[in-house]
């Protein structure tokens, strides 16, 4: 099977500095696809490169097995969704969902017709008459995925899609998103800096850190099997232990995460280890204890009801062995 | 007596006054400047319309305060409609060619132009509006004459037969550039284009670069673009600009007196009449014409959607 998106050694650089350094990708036709990482990881640029707003230094792109070194952005079929939305601010909602059509030359009907299902399909029947101003930011965001989909695009991009919304209406399009890709069955690729939002909507996630991609994988992989120290920091932020911390905790002597979810306090007389509780952080759904052990602050995550330590209290902790994962020295 | 809040003083009082009646300041603030367009520039408009009705005693030549339309009756006659027919039709002109020289600088400016080039753009565009506008306008006479540079120029690359052919038109053509229309059609778009130029690139600048990438993003190639996001987005600096020089080309009176064919345009026939010929009910008929042709131009605009984007 042929790759939706393939980057072979893909680079760009904007002077000296290195956007995209190097990066190889292949994500698979029909799923929901993931970049995560901080700002300035390269994320955005790796979508602006499959668009065709960037073009790479070196190294090549496919879409579906065409090379796009000579395509521009108008000739490929993808489609963005931007992360301001981009709504045309002189056009109605109608006329905004319907100029992809309207660029190919589909009479008006026809793509008013066309427009009115996708407005009904993002949940927006009878808003074709508003200007973009007159919505909510919810409802234009909609607005730019039906916009995006009147092509009938084979890949869609989403560029930080649900970064501008309060978190009630994230977790509600999160959900609408995963549910509108299963639908329609096209590839879905996303950049996000938000891991929860990541883990939680793709099958695939790649996890970028300057310019290159630390970890690629399902969420699982990536959250419970992280690669590096960049990837098991920055997904759920876990403890990640020096080798001669991991040594004392009864590992190896190597790099290794340990998630502060699988951490317990325990009574026992000879726990794994032994920590002075130094903050609490009160979470709502748990409270996050910081603990100093061996010169190295870690944290646990106590679910709510449980008893949680009070500051200055010495206590054990133990976890179960598969829950020490080592890392490569990287 | 003591309290939390110290005495008083006048000023502090008055800041009391003001904070307790915030439409009291407004109307404070606002009076001044309403006082002096209302009375200085609303009134003298008015008393300008006023004199348009009133008409000349043709043998003693003093003015009649009786209300007539005879004044304008008077504009329709040939040699005088000649006159608002050139300007409007020079006006007309120099807008349009501000309008296709402005928009390639002022999309440079609002789209790529940053840091240093973008100084040097508002400083290329402005250092022509800080020098006294009659020697600008005296330089160009010299530019255009016939012993010029333009001429020499144009000979200097063979292209002499070019300048005499362009030369020859009727009408427009003449003796050298500097007496032809469209010498001073060229002053004109040179004098005026910062007016255009600076509207056009803010209605630009406003204009975020994700809409451009969204419209090629749907397929669109950059005429498409141009045509269905650029322009309409434009569209209101592109007519505040165009207020600028089409009413400045109909008003002025100093461009056609020094560069051009001897015939008259609004602006002059004003000045002249006022003047020397004392017909100020014709004059002042004349000045009301632009004051018009703008009301008209404006309700199109209007009409067309031009403010829609404000």
């Amino acid at each position: 099977m042929t790759a939706a998106v393939e980057f072979h050694n893909v680079s760009r650089h904007f002077g000296t500095v290195r956007a995209v350094d190097r990066v190889d990708l292949a994500i698979d036709e029909g799923s929901f696809f993931a970049m995560l990482g901080p700002s300035g990881s390269g994320k955005t640029t790796c979508l602006r490169l499959i668009s065709g707003f960037e073009k790479p230094t070196t190294g090549s792109i496919r879409i579906f097995g065409e090379d796009m070194g000579d395509v521009p952005p108008n000739r490929r079929h993808v489609n963005t969704v931007f992360q301001d939305y981009a709504l045309f601010p002189h056009m109605n909602v109608r006329d905004n969902v319907a100029y992809g059509l309207m660029v190919k030359g589909v009479e008006r009907r026809t793509r008013h017709e066309r427009a009115e299902e996708l407005l009904s399909l993002v949940k927006l029947d009878g808003f074709g008459e508003r200007k973009p101003a007159q919505l909510s930011g919810g409802q234009r965001q909609r607005v730019a995925l039906a916009r995006a989909l009147v092509n009938e695009p084979r890949v869609l991009l989403l560029d930080e899609p649900l970064g501008a919304l309060d978190l009630k209406l994230r977790e509600a399009m999160q959900d609408e998103l995963k549910a509108l890709q299963r639908r329609l069955g096209i590839t879905f690729v996303f950049v996000t800096h938000d891991q929860g939002e990541a883990l939680s909507m793709a099958d695939r996630v790649a996890v970028f850190n300057d310019g290159r991609i630390a970890q690629v994988g399902t969420p699982s992989d990536v959250y419970d099997r992280p690669a590096t120290r960049f990837v098991a920091d920055f997904v759920g932020s876990s403890n990640v232990l020096p080798p001669d911390l991991t040594r004392s905790f009864g590992g190896p002597r190597l790099w290794a995460s340990l998630r502060p979810e699988s951490i317990r306090f325990t009574g026992a007389s000879d726990p794994k280890a032994k920590g002075r509780v130094t903050a609490l952080r009160y979470l709502g759904s748990g409270t996050r204890v910081a603990l100093e052990t061996g010169g190295q602050e870690i944290a646990v995550l106590v679910p709510a009801g449980a008893p949680v330590p009070d500051i200055g209290e010495v206590s054990g902790l133990t976890w179960d062995p598969a829950a020490l994962h080592l890392m490569e020295d990287a | 007596m003591d309290s939390a809040h110290p005495s008083r003083g006048v000023a502090d009082r008055l800041t009391g006054v003001f904070w307790s009646r915030p439409k009291l300041l407004t109307a404070l603030l606002i009076a001044p400047p309403l006082l002096w367009l209302g009375v200085v520039y609303v009134g003298s408009l008015a008393a300008l319309l006023l004199q348009s009705f009133y008409s000349i005693d043709e043998f003693s030549g003093v003015v009649v305060p009786e209300f007539t339309l005879k004044t304008y009756a008077e504009l329709l006659r040939p040699s005088n409609f000649d006159v608002i027919v050139r300007t409007v039709t020079m006006a007309a002109a120099v807008t349009l060619a501000s309008v296709a020289v402005a928009f390639p600088i002022a999309f440079f400016a609002a789209r790529y132009a940053r840091g240093r080039w973008k100084a040097l753009f508002y400083l290329g565009v402005m250092l022509p509006l800080w020098s006294s506008y009659l020697v600008k306008v005296y330089a160009w006479k010299l530019i255009l004459a016939k012993e010029g540079i333009v001429t020499w120029a144009a000979e200097g690359i063979g292209a002499g037969n070019v300048l005499g052919a362009v030369l020859a038109i009727p009408v427009i053509g003449g003796n050298s550039l500097s007496t032809s229309y469209i010498g001073t059609f060229l002053v004109f778009v040179y004098v005026w284009l910062p007016y255009m130029i600076l509207p056009m690139q803010a209605a630009l600048e406003r204009v975020p670069g994700s809409l451009l990438e969204a419209s090629a993003d749907l397929g669109a190639g950059g005429w498409r673009t141009f045509r269905s996001v650029i322009l309409p987005l434009a569209l209101p600096g592109i007519i505040a600009g165009s207020i600028f020089t089409f009413s400045l080309t109909l008003g002025d009176y100093i461009i056609p007196q020094i560069i051009g064919s001897s015939r008259f345009f609004i602006g002059q026939a004003v000045y002249s009449l006022q003047g020397t010929a004392g017909n100020i009910p014709l004059a002042a008929a004349f000045a009301v014409v632009p004051i018009v042709i703008m009301l008209i131009y404006l309700a199109v605009a209007r009409k067309m959607g031009a403010f829609d984007a404000l």
